[in-house]
């Protein structure tokens, strides 16, 4: 398969790109590590009149630690350089976890960490070329107006697929977007729509710079429990990240999130709730297992049965939870 | 789309080649530049088969737009199966590969010459561990992966003997 | 030929590198996509997006005034109608009047790029007419109307019914009886070459038209290719050439004609330039020919001393749009119920249906290996019953050969007893397996293959194999193959053959093959019948060759032509040491050659023997020894090069019952393996890990060790990708997963540690002892698996793959743990029906134009899952 022709635009700093991107607006792709976006380009998912290269701007692939604030992970850091990060390692686990489970190690040298929060969101019926989706009459995420897995629904329930925004929900990190009037930070938390087709918060003449893991997040414990068939290469089809803050045993802060199973990655409510002030415990970590299957809404989006990924997240919860709390569940 | 002139580093030599913007990797290697050997197996980035370095990482060339990668200031050296041997002799881990049943079909090899030979470059003695985690991204359909463990574990000794040759089977007349 | 002891060997038996490998690794080698030819054109292939369509209207005149579209080849432009066996021929270059399955062929566009081929598909105008179709077997059966193929009424492309001994008086004698229906998914070879043709005309000097055609593409069957190309252009056969150049794996993917082959050499004549047609890894998928889904209603009865007493078998297989090998494989399913265990009763029905999906065809372990997953889980669950041992009960059903089973299968050398022997003593199975924790077990099964099928598909006596080989005043000897190395090391197999006969080494020998011009007719790569037909075949072409070398050598050496031998590049008089060639030329040259240049050396030996040092030994008188080239120049002096030939035909003997359909099952020679599997169930996630598997295979004799481990190793590894991962994903004919990262083949972590030990039995006629060894394996994976899963947690997994929903659902089950509909209304461990995909589809007015009678249609909308 050929890629549709386009223009390649190679821009050398952000603010020609930004100024790139507010020009060209509604024809153009940012490409970084390209790992999704080139595959679904040979699909004609997407057709750009440009394609914008942004691995030659300078200064988006470091990992920059900042006392007393954080680290900066260049939005251009690729995956492989994040999961070699010794800081990243000791400081903020459940990342660590999280990035050596994405792809294969090949894709991992390619796949930037911007990339991997800009995922795109994934569906059986989207993610096929041109030809098998005239055979299934398109879908309203692509040049069609029918769900396949919601008869009837208006709105596209394609699954949010990347690991790493799970981890990154739990640290708490924050995204800087750049604009043609400058930067704005924004949470992870609220960057994501819960809609396939329209997934994130980012507008047409913006971009992701980097992004923050902020100083207090250092030093949780953490996990990231992932579903899949293959132990390398595929995507997740149901993910839970979970960091924990002890003193002692005695859980202080808990985040758990999960991906995967929703057009977006969310954060668990009452996960700390059901752990705060005690220590971890079988009985605990199946609570916030019940509590995450909750937030779970898969729907036939993968090969593998909605009803068995919302089990999982409910299983694979309880792992994560003791596993982060340093009690690894052993099967 | 009209073809534009650009510059690649392959092998240690330059190439220019005209080419359209929208171009893959793969497809100018293959095409433009006679380099068959690196292989198209899928069309998602799944396989490995394309597998290259550049600047020593193990890469897709399926999924690099060729335009993206021209020779700057030292960057991008792009290096395919077919510069892998050395000094006119198979590299330990090519004759390994043969010896040991690494390779039975072939298609899938030179994606995992390229995987492999940046596994050692990087980590000279690789545990069993190291050595499955870092195959994981190139699939073969043939040898379900034992031999191929068999082969690097021998080129490894022999690499740790001086011997660029491989091993001691080598045939005498 | 008497048996000589292993030691006696200097090639055979050795662990030698693939004759082709270095090219493999350097990237040198040629696959059919690397190949290209001046001017030319690239193909592309418009495939039907309506599983079952009469096609009203193709106006292809948008894509033909694109700019760089040379022509477009629609199926009236070669209407000839083939397939690749005698019977059934339902398949047409491009669909003419009719498309039967999403992916079907429709149109090729000739382009001068890849993605002006590609833009030029979207400017094709096809006007169809949908007509109902056809998805589940089972219903396919019952249709009265709208036949898949108007010859094949209620789309039943072939039924047999055999009875063999008296199966109902079997079941009455037995003291356990057990039915179950069992169901295996769809796999597919996924290949990791997608296949790939190039097609080029050349002018014929005489009349200065289109003359001869040379085809090179990736096949596992050169002349099959060659006579179907021939039917389809109508052009004589002598006008065409098939070559094969490397190719990347066939598992019996490219073991027929596959339509991209017969379209690209159309579209050549058409566009009246070179063409190539490459298929996308979708394609791949559509072109498909693999393991059909299978149905199997299986009925076996036992005394309580564990002998079978009969068994009775209905099998139906989902065969897809085409005929394809359908016919043989639901022979194979049957036959090959016979000759493993010694089983007095048997009863088969087997139903090869058409459904409006990809043709499946011949897969490794063809036809045998969804019958086998069954059998062995039952035989496990009847060894339960009656208190035996799994191990004990395969040992209490083991044949008597020499035999002849009820089916008509002759069995010769068996090594499954030993098979058997070494993998329970190396498995530990006695001691390990009541020790293991909870969620841990042990599972063992057993398989065989046939090493050839007895009668071929072409009707025809002539020979399955002829070799030529040539000898030249250059010492080298040229061994002319039909065989198709595919990648299981054909090539270096003749090569070990021709070098061992002829008493020299493997680096003399040149093999030159699958390229129809040059090399005598093989009939290809399936059916695991090369080592023994092919071999067989240059064991004699080199033992004609080596008569006249010996006649020549025996006045050198002044003996008996019966007291030369020759080995190692020497030719020696019986009863004197041979000495290695650098001992020789030592004393001729009085030098020592280069130990570190061994290719160097034979290169200067060369030179110098056809000089002066030929010269010089020529004056010597009567001596005990000479070298190869020496003996060869010899016999050369009045003939000029030398060159032999030799041809193999399965015996009378081993060519089965005179029943219809007897001509399926029956080889000259079978393997056998024994498996044990050691696997953990998650009982949280259903999720199973297996450690490690033991594999004990019977192939007669290893010619080359390293590569019959490969061939074993990589047998069971496919069959537990299907035990536990790969299946097609089906909603309404749409194959929900054709790509490599959907269609999940193993990757290195999650495939285990498989340990394989050679087991020999010496087979009376193969090669030097040789039978199959590359897919005989492959069935008791699965069952293996299956059987380990239920020992490990007790549930008894009758669908495969054992995926973690369907282990999950089924430990549920047996647990009485709240229930959670997990796969889709099938109960893994009772299935009664084909698993859908559980997406909604293709309600009325919207979507595809879908037939109103089309089952995608008539079905109401599914619940929305996952709430």
């Amino acid at each position: 398969m050929s890629l549709p022709t386009f223009k390649l635009l190679r821009p050398r700093t952000v603010e020609e790109a930004v100024g790139m991107l507010h020009r060209y607006q509604d024809e153009i792709q940012i490409c970084a590590g390209g790992t999704d976006l080139i595959p679904s380009m040979k699909q004609r998912l997407f057709s750009p009149k440009y394609l914008m290269d942004i691995r030659g701007i300078e200064g988006l692939e470091r990992i920059r630690v900042t006392p007393g604030l954080g680290v900066e992970l260049g939005a251009l850091t690729t995956l492989t350089a994040v999961e070699d990060s010794g800081f990243i390692h000791k400081h903020y686990p459940v990342l660590h976890e999280a990035v050596k489970t994405v792809a294969s190690p090949i894709l991992r040298n390619m796949g930037t960490m911007g990339g991997n929060i800009c995922l795109d969101t994934r569906c059986l019926w989207y993610n096929q070329s041109l030809q098998w989706r005239k055979s299934c009459g398109f879908c309203i995420k692509k040049d069609g107006d029918l769900c396949h897995v919601a008869p009837g629904g208006k709105k596209c329930w394609a699954a949010f697929s990347a690991d790493t925004p799970a981890a990154l929900l739990c640290l708490s990190a924050e995204v800087n977007i750049a604009s043609p009037s400058g930067f704005r930070r924004v949470a992870i938390a609220d960057l994501y729509t819960n809609d396939g087709v329209n997934r994130i918060k980012i507008a047409k003449n913006e971009m992701i710079t980097s992004i923050y893991l902020p100083e207090s997040s250092a030093g949780y414990s953490g996990a990231y429990k992932k579903l899949r068939i293959r132990g390398s290469i595929d995507y997740p089809l149901a993910g839970v990240a979970v960091a924990l803050k002890r003193k002692g045993n005695i859980v202080e802060d808990a985040k758990v999130a999960i991906t995967g199973v929703n057009p977006a990655p969310h954060l668990v409510p009452d996960a700390l709730h059901a752990l705060a002030g005690r220590e971890v415990n079988e009985h605990s970590a199946m609570v916030v297992g019940e509590l995450a299957s909750r937030v779970a809404k898969p729907l036939t989006t993968s090969l593998l049965t909605p009803e068995y990924r919302r089990e999982m997240v409910r299983v694979f919860t309880k792992r994560a939870v003791m596993a982060a709390a340093g009690a690894e569940f052993s099967i | 789309m009209k073809k534009e002139l650009i510059e690649l580093k392959v092998n240690g030599r330059r190439h220019e080649v005209a080419i359209e913007p929208s171009k893959l990797l793969l497809d100018t290697l293959r095409e433009d530049l006679g380099l068959t050997g690196s292989k198209r197996g899928c069309d998602d980035s799944s396989c490995g088969a394309c597998t290259i370095q550049v600047d020593g990482t193990p890469m897709l060339s399926c999924t690099m737009v060729a335009a993206s990668y021209q020779c700057d200031n030292g960057a991008h050296e792009i290096t395919t199966v077919e510069g892998v041997a050395e000094h006119g002799a198979l590299a330990a881990i090519q004759k390994a590969y043969g010896d040991w049943g690494g390779s039975q079909c072939g298609f899938c090899t030179p994606g995992f010459m390229m995987t492999v030979r940046a596994l050692l470059q990087r980590n000279p003695e690789p545990s069993d561990e190291d050595i499955r985690h870092s195959l994981s991204g190139n699939l073969c359909r043939c040898t379900g992966y034992t031999q191929m463990y068999q082969a690097i574990k021998a080129a490894i000794l022999a690499e740790q003997k001086g011997m660029a040759r491989g091993n001691e089977r080598t045939e005498e007349e | 030929m008497s048996e000589p002891k292993k030691s006696e060997f200097s090639v055979i038996g050795k662990p030698v590198a693939l004759v082709d490998s270095a090219g493999k690794s350097t990237g040198q080698g040629k696959y059919a996509d690397d190949l290209s030819a001046p001017g030319m054109l690239i193909g592309k292939i418009l495939h039907s997006h309506l599983p079952h369509a009469l096609i009203k209207k193709i106006d292809a005149s948008r894509a033909l005034a694109l700019e760089g579209v040379v022509t477009v080849v629609i199926g009236k432009d070669a209407p000839n109608t083939y397939g690749i066996l005698p019977v059934g021929h339902d398949e047409t270059a491009l669909a003419v009047g009719k498309v039967r399955y999403v992916g079907d062929n429709v149109a090729c566009v000739v382009a001068e790029s890849e993605s002006i081929a590609e833009a030029a598909l979207e400017l094709i105008d096809v006007e169809y007419e949908p007509l109902p179709a056809w998805f589940d077997p089972e219903d396919s059966m019952k249709s009265q109307s709208n036949f898949i193929h108007e010859q094949r009424p209620n789309n039943i492309e072939k039924d047999y019914h055999h009875v063999f001994g008296d199966p109902d008086a079997g079941f009455a004698v037995a003291d356990v009886v057990l039915e179950g229906r069992y169901i295996a998914n769809e796999v597919t070879h996924a290949a990791m070459e997608p296949h790939c043709t190039l097609a080029a005309f050349e002018f014929d000097s005489q009349t200065g038209r289109e003359g001869r055609l040379t085809v090179q593409s990736s096949t596992q069957v050169p002349y099959y290719l060659q006579h179907k190309l021939s039917i389809v252009l109508d052009m004589p056969m002598s006008q065409i050439r098939v070559i094969k150049p490397l190719v990347g794996g066939g598992f019996g993917g490219k073991s027929e004609i596959i339509p991209l082959e017969i379209i690209a050499a159309v579209a050549a004549r058409k566009a009246k330039a070179p063409v190539k047609i490459t298929y996308t890894r979708e394609e791949v998928f559509l072109a498909h020919r693999g393991r059909p889904r299978t149905i199997i209603d299986l009925k076996t009865g036992v005394k309580k001393d564990g002998s079978i007493t009969a068994v009775a078998a209905k099998v139906i297989q989902d065969g897809g749009a085409y005929c394809s090998y359908g016919v043989v494989t639901i022979l194979y399913s049957g036959a090959l119920l016979g000759a493993l265990y010694d089983i007095p009763n048997i009863k088969y029905d087997g139903f090869r249906v058409l459904t409006n999906k990809p043709a499946c065809g011949a897969m490794r372990g063809h036809g045998t290996v969804n019958v086998r997953f069954a059998f062995e889980s039952q035989l496990d669950e009847l060894a339960g019953k009656i208190n035996m041992d799994p191990v004990s009960i395969r040992r209490k059903n083991l044949l008597k050969p020499p035999c002849i089973t009820v089916n008509g299968l002759r069995v010769q050398s068996y090594g499954l007893p030993e098979c058997i022997d070494v993998v329970a003593r190396e498995s530990k199975w006695a001691e390990r397996r009541t020790k293991l924790g909870k969620g841990r077990g042990l599972g063992m099964a057993c398989s065989h293959y046939v090493s050839g099928a007895a009668s071929s598909i072409i009707r025809s006596d002539m020979p399955h194999s002829t070799v030529n080989i040539k000898i030249d005043r250059d010492g080298g000897v040229i061994v002319y193959t039909g065989a198709s190395d595919i990648g299981q090391g054909s090539d270096t197999m003749v090569a070990q053959i021709a070098a061992e006969v002829l008493g020299c080494k493997m680096n003399r020998i040149k093999v030159v093959a699958a390229d129809t011009d040059l090399t005598p007719v093989d009939i290809g790569s399936y059916s695991s019948r090369v080592t023994f037909m092919n071999g067989n075949a240059t064991m004699r072409a080199a033992e004609d060759i080596k008569k006249r070398i010996v006649a020549a050598a025996a006045k050198k050496l002044a003996c008996a032509p019966e007291d030369v031998l020759m080995r190692d590049n020497i030719v020696y008089k019986r009863g004197v040491e041979p000495v290695e060639s650098k001992s020789i030329l030592q004393k001729v040259l009085g030098t020592s050659p280069s130990d570190k240049a061994p290719t160097v050396s034979g290169h200067v030996e060369g030179q110098i023997l056809r000089g002066s040092v030929q010269q010089k030994r020529k004056d010597e008188g009567p001596k005990e020894r000479m070298s190869f080239e020496e003996a060869v120049t010899s016999a050369m002096d009045n003939t000029g090069a030398l060159s032999g030939t030799g041809s193999y035909a399965p015996p009378v003997e081993a060519k089965g019952g005179k029943h219809k359909g007897g001509g399926v099952g029956p080889s000259p020679a079978y393997s056998y393996s024994a498996q044990v599997a050691d696997v953990s169930v998650d009982e949280e996630t259903g999720e199973v890990t297996v450690h490690k598997i033991w594999a004990a295979h019977d192939c007669g004799r290893a010619l080359n060790p390293v590569s019959v481990e490969g061939q074993v190793i990589g047998s069971v590894w496919m069959g537990l990708g299907q035990a536990l991962q790969e299946e097609f994903v089906w909603k309404d004919g749409l194959l929900m997963n054709p790509t490599m990262l959907e269609y999940k083949s193993p990757s290195s972590t999650e495939s285990p540690e498989i340990e394989c030990f050679i087991v020999e039995s010496i087979d009376p006629e193969g090669p030097f002892g040789a039978k199959e060894a590359s897919e005989g394996s492959l069935a008791a994976a699965i069952p293996a698996v299956a059987n380990a899963i239920y020992d490990a947690v007790g549930v008894r997994m009758r669908e495969s793959p054992f995926t973690p929903e369907r282990v999950l659902a089924a430990i549920r089950a047996k647990n009485g743990q709240k229930k959670i509909e997990m796969t889709n209304r099938v109960d893994p461990t009772a299935p009664h029906k084909l698993r859908e995909h559980g997406g909604s589809l293709w309600f009325k007015g919207r979507g595809p134009q879908r037939h109103a009678d089309d089952p995608s249609r008539k079905t109401t909308a599914e619940p929305v899952a996952g709430d």
